[in-house]
């Protein structure tokens, strides 16, 4: 049977801090130091054999970037979130590609849309989605994709406004409420 | 194997039963079997028995050499715009383009998104739009039968404006898929 979190935690980081917890669900923050180390704990002592999914959220008011690992277990299906801030300008993460070779994808979804680097991935220049993209990556809160979409794809059409009262009463020639002209629209 | 020569300029010449093979590829419109966006969820009520799209003599088609009517059905990504391109290429003439949702037609919800285009028809030419977000089949079976009067009338040239205007739409299309690397036309 595998360790109890709690008690892994405890022995190996000592300053960990609780974000959430319920039954079959625990999420904490740790020092980005010791990051690697509890999800390789994580892996080896309580069975948190899969990795979901590795997110990334921008919080650009504290100029950093949380990262966010998903363990599941397939024996008791829960899931354990690790959590940790890194630095928004030369963000480099250590890879997980030896322990989860699908980490790569992940990781090269987060080199696209935040910049962030991994260094020990060796596919993590490639392409994932945006083909070819220069600049900003898109997901950065500082890139204004209104902006870029207007200047790329163009403007879009302007709507036309058209009041059914007014088509009614063209029809019908009877349509006793006031009936908005042409001219007064434009 | 395959030809990347560029199509010779469409010629008009008016064959006498041109009405009649209107006729018939109005009455078996053949669509690729290819969706993007969330359009696409509604393509399959359409082709099973609650709407039935086969009485129109629409049916699906798993290759474009074999179909008539490419679908965008919804929002399309710069990555799959160039899919579409290779796609709408291959099909024999003549063919038509069905473009769904407020999408294809000024970028809808997506107008913001810094990876969906917002006016479709700059970069392939479409004969019908069906507007909604999204359009229910009986929409689309709307936008279908516009699509036939078209045809029998002989107004659906969406492909004849393609290859009148080929520099025009690739000019658009290389502006914005950053690496192009397709042939300069896909045969
Ligand atoms: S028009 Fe609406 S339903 Fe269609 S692709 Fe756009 S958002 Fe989705």
């Amino acid at each position: 049977m595998a360790d109890d979190l709690m008690t892994m935690l405890r022995e190996t980081v000592e300053d960990y801090r609780v974000i959430r917890k319920r039954h079959g669900y625990l999420h904490v923050s740790v020092p980005r130091e010791r990051v690697m180390e509890v999800i390789v704990t994580a892996k080896s002592r309580c069975g948190k054999n899969v990795l979901q999914l590795i997110s990334a959220v921008d919080r650009i008011e504290r100029d950093i970037f949380q990262l966010t690992w998903i363990l599941e277990s397939t024996e008791d299906a829960s899931i354990f979130m690790v959590s940790a801030d890194y630095p928004r300008e030369g963000c480099k993460v250590p890879t997980l590609k030896d322990m989860w070779p699908s980490a790569v994808f992940f990781e090269r979804e987060l080199r696209e849309m935040f910049g962030i680097e991994f260094p020990g991935n060796p596919r993590q220049d490639e392409d994932f989605l945006l083909e070819g993209w220069e600049g900003i990556p898109p997901m950065r809160r500082d890139f204004d994709t209104l902006e870029y979409s207007m200047k790329t794809y163009g403007e879009r059409r302007k709507r036309e406004h058209v009041d059914p009262r007014r088509l009614i009463a063209e029809h019908t020639g009877e349509w006793d409420t006031p009936v908005p002209s042409r001219k007064e629209k434009s | 194997m395959y030809c990347n020569k560029i199509p010779d300029k469409p010629v008009d010449n008016e064959k006498i039963w041109k009405k009649l093979d209107d006729l018939a590829r109005a009455n078996s419109l053949w669509i690729t079997a290819y969706g993007t966006g969330c359009g696409a969820i509604e393509l399959r009520p359409l082709h099973t028995s609650r709407f039935d799209m086969e009485r129109f003599g629409i049916a699906m088609r798993p290759t474009p050499r074999q179909s008539d009517v490419l679908i965008i059905s919804g929002y399309l990504s710069v990555k799959t715009l160039k899919r579409v391109i290779r796609v709408y290429e291959q099909i024999q003439d003549p063919k038509y383009i069905l473009a769904l949702g407020s999408c294809t037609i000024d970028g809808g919800m997506y107008f913001d998104s810094y990876n969906t285009i917002n006016i479709l028809d700059r970069y392939i030419p479409v004969d019908v739009y069906v507007n909604g977000c999204m359009p229910r089949p009986e929409a689309v079976i709307d936008g279908f039968i516009l699509l036939m009067k078209k045809i029998k009338e002989g107004k659906a040239v969406g492909w004849k404006r393609y290859k009148e205007n080929l520099e025009y739409y690739r000019k658009n299309q290389r502006e914005i898929i950053r690496n192009w690397d397709l042939p300069d036309y896909n045969w």
